[in-house]
């Protein structure tokens, strides 16, 4: 058998793998979201409005778990992290970014729309993700808007097509040497 | 409280390129050897194909602030865990050419390096026979002299052919990529198998990186490498003139030091300098190896540019090395033939990429969102044409790394590194920018556009040369002030050349290493 057919046949295993009950049971973030796994850094209110604007820049994010996947990144050590913004310069403890930048967004959307990001019909929320891009955010107290953008946009693209299952979506390879199964 | 005391022969600081070069050759030597690895044990078990598990290969230690127009984008280029950067490292190996080394004797700009190309030539022959590249010597019409390659070159996939046709039409040339990868059994390493997922590490040995060559002889010759082992600062003797070994913290936060008859500090540019700075004492106030002032100074980092192109033709992006299957270096050879601009660069040509990561699909459109992303990416993952521009940096002393007003959780001050442009430097990314827009209309792309203009690779801060007053070591990275301090790693280069830096790490490192042994204390 040739080798890429051969890591083929590994393909069907979990690969976003979420640690319940000291890892006896494996949960991939969208079946965490799914059981409502409760979150450990993220409050209801950020949760919901990260879930609403990923999502508007990610549809499918929200199903595939992007907030499960970031707040279990947010609670653990940095140099285990596997978000993105560990490239990105951005000083640690990475939860104050995420913290200060959904703090911002709020009260800009409440400024602004009259409601927080979570509660915003459609066409506000699509003037809101406008307002991230062209950082026509005034008085904004956190990281860049347009930064943000960027850095939720990729924390939903990492979980809703980072994986072999979004690749899958893209009918794409994933062709692994060692597949992604163990515990986070 | 210091716990530990205890001896070796040689003391090495970082486990990456350099570290595992000397450590490989004092160790066949018959020295003991030591590697203090800040970062955590890593296997190939561990190397797992995901973008997202790959980002435990970056630099997890402490944060380093940044400043300037053109930021050296550390954590995204520095390695965490055993064998450093190069686990997450693409196996670019080119060589730097003659006209690199003397760039301020012939064009006025930059340093001039301690060495010339024929002297160094020997030592990448000889790093190319051990780890094994790949690649065509004879198409890459540039190439400076040097041993043909001991493999044939990695398969051109579509992409690769597309972009390739649209340098010809151009009557420009491309050549196989001078990889580090092998395309078939090389000293007990398999071939690769073209998967694309170079970057998160390649457990299978295809590729040559610290763990799969020199740091696998090192240990094998009885070299231990000590993980999670944090160096804080460098000890030296009484009066200054020798050092004595180094204090560390482990995993658990306890210190310790470890002394040794030779240390070298391989520890990746940033922290070299950060280290050397941050050791300053009675003898050494500007810190240690710097009566020059130096240390930290002339800090590089090739600008980049991707560029990207949607093609009718499948292109099959997902196949091939991450580092890319051809080359292009027609402008190498004249630094001087742009107007207003100074420096060689480089084409790396089809790049194999995946969906997500910082240089995946979808951030290189980071435009496209909402229900425009999806149609794009099921596109992009069968259409999309990858080159990516290496240019040259100029070593400006305004460029450096010093120390921050913030500590670690040691204590230690955090490394500041400030980078910007210079202008001639700009100005040749900028024609070589609508020079590669030009091949990607000439290859058929239907839709083209650039990503943003970063910094790839980090190099300079301790860089050798002749004069003491204008350097920080010698041509073998010996400390001028210190003898038994050898500096190793990218950090020494005087000049950034326009090539990827890992080859060159390697050459000097092992001309380094054999003239430690010969002047052993």
């Amino acid at each position: 058998m040739e080798p890429l057919q051969q890591r083929r046949r590994f393909l069907k295993a979990l690969l976003l793998a979420y640690p319940l009950v000291s890892g006896a049971l494996l949960l991939s973030p969208a079946e965490a979201r799914q059981r409502k796994l409760p979150l450990s850094v993220l409050d209801a209110e950020e949760a919901a409005d990260l879930e609403t604007v990923i999502e508007a820049l990610v549809p499918g994010s929200a199903g595939a778990g992007a907030v499960h996947f970031i707040d279990y990144q947010l609670a653990r050590p940095s140099a285990d992290s596997l978000l993105m913004l560990r490239y990105l310069g951005v000083a640690e403890p990475h939860v104050n970014f995420y913290r200060s930048g959904l703090m911002a967004l709020a009260r800009h959307s409440i400024e602004r729309y009259g409601k927080r990001p979570a509660e915003l019909p459609a066409p506000a929320l699509d003037q809101l993700i406008t307002d991230l891009i062209t950082d026509d955010t005034q008085d904004w107290a956190g990281p860049p808007a347009s930064f943000l953008y960027f850095v939720w946009r990729s924390d939903g693209i990492d979980v809703t097509y980072g994986t072999e299952d979004g690749m899958a979506v893209l009918d794409t390879p994933y062709m692994a040497h060692i597949r992604p199964e163990q515990v986070w | 409280m210091v716990t530990v005391r205890d001896k070796v022969d040689l003391l090495v600081v970082g486990s990456g390129a350099a570290g595992s070069v000397f450590a490989a050759e004092a160790s066949a030597a018959g020295k003991q050897v030591v590697l203090l690895e800040a970062g955590p044990a890593r296997t190939p078990d561990h190397l797992v194909s995901s973008q997202l598990w790959a980002r435990r290969h970056k630099w997890g230690g402490a944060h380093v602030e940044e400043e300037g127009d053109h930021r050296v984008g550390h954590n995204f280029n520095a390695g965490w865990g055993t064998g450093g950067s190069t686990m997450h490292h693409y196996g670019v190996w080119p060589r730097l050419h003659e006209n690199d080394f003397q760039t301020f004797t012939q064009y006025g700009q930059g340093l001039d390096w301690p060495l010339q190309y024929a002297e160094l030539r020997p030592y990448y022959d000889r790093i190319q026979g051990t780890v094994g590249l790949s690649g065509d010597a004879i198409q890459e019409r540039w190439r400076p002299p040097g041993d043909a390659y001991p493999m044939p070159p990695v398969p051109v996939f579509g992409q690769g052919r597309l972009l390739a046709e649209g340098f010809s039409r151009l009557d420009m040339h491309t050549a196989p990529l001078p990889l580090a990868i092998n395309t078939i059994p090389y000293r007990g390493r398999p071939a690769c198998l073209y998967d694309g997922w170079c970057d998160a590490g390649c457990p299978i040995g295809a590729l040559g990186n610290a763990q799969t060559v020199f740091l696998a002889e090192a240990m094998q010759s009885g070299a231990v490498v000590r993980n999670e082992a944090t160096v804080t600062r460098l000890l030296t003797s009484t009066d200054g003139k020798r050092i004595e070994g180094v204090e560390y913290r482990s995993a658990d936060g306890s210190a310790h030091r470890l002394y040794a008859e030779v240390v070298v500090l391989a520890a990746f540019t940033v922290q070299n300098a950060r280290l050397l700075l941050a050791s300053a004492n009675s003898r050494h106030p500007r810190g240690l190896a710097n009566s020059s002032g130096l240390v930290g100074r002339y800090l590089m980092t090739h600008p980049t540019v991707s560029l990207y192109g949607l093609f009718d033709a499948e292109t099959q992006p997902a196949l091939g090395p991450t580092g890319g299957q051809l080359i292009n270096q027609d402008g190498y050879d004249n630094k001087l033939a742009v107007k207003d601009a100074y420096g060689s660069f480089q084409w790396i040509i089809a790049n194999a990429v995946k969906p997500n990561g910082l240089l995946g699909i979808a951030n290189n459109r980071p435009d496209i969102y909402g229900s425009q992303l999806k149609p794009f990416l099921q596109r992009a993952v069968k259409h999309l044409g990858v080159m990516t521009l290496v240019a040259e940096d100029i070593a400006l002393r305004e460029n450096r790394v010093e120390l921050s007003s913030k500590r670690d959780v040691f204590g230690v001050p955090l490394a500041r590194a400030v980078h910007n442009q210079g202008k001639p430097s700009a100005a040749l990314v900028a024609h070589a920018v609508q020079q590669g827009k030009a091949v990607l209309d000439a290859a058929g792309a239907r839709e083209q556009w650039r990503g943003p203009q970063a910094g790839m690779h980090i190099m300079g801060g301790t860089v050798m040369g002749v004069d003491p007053a204008g350097s920080v070591t010698n041509s073998y990275g010996q400390s001028h002030d210190i003898d038994n301090l050898y500096i190793a790693g990218p950090g020494l280069f005087p000049g950034s050349g326009a090539v990827n830096p890992t080859f060159t790490v390697h050459a000097l490192a092992l001309r380094a290493a054999e003239q430690m042994l010969r002047n052993w204390p």
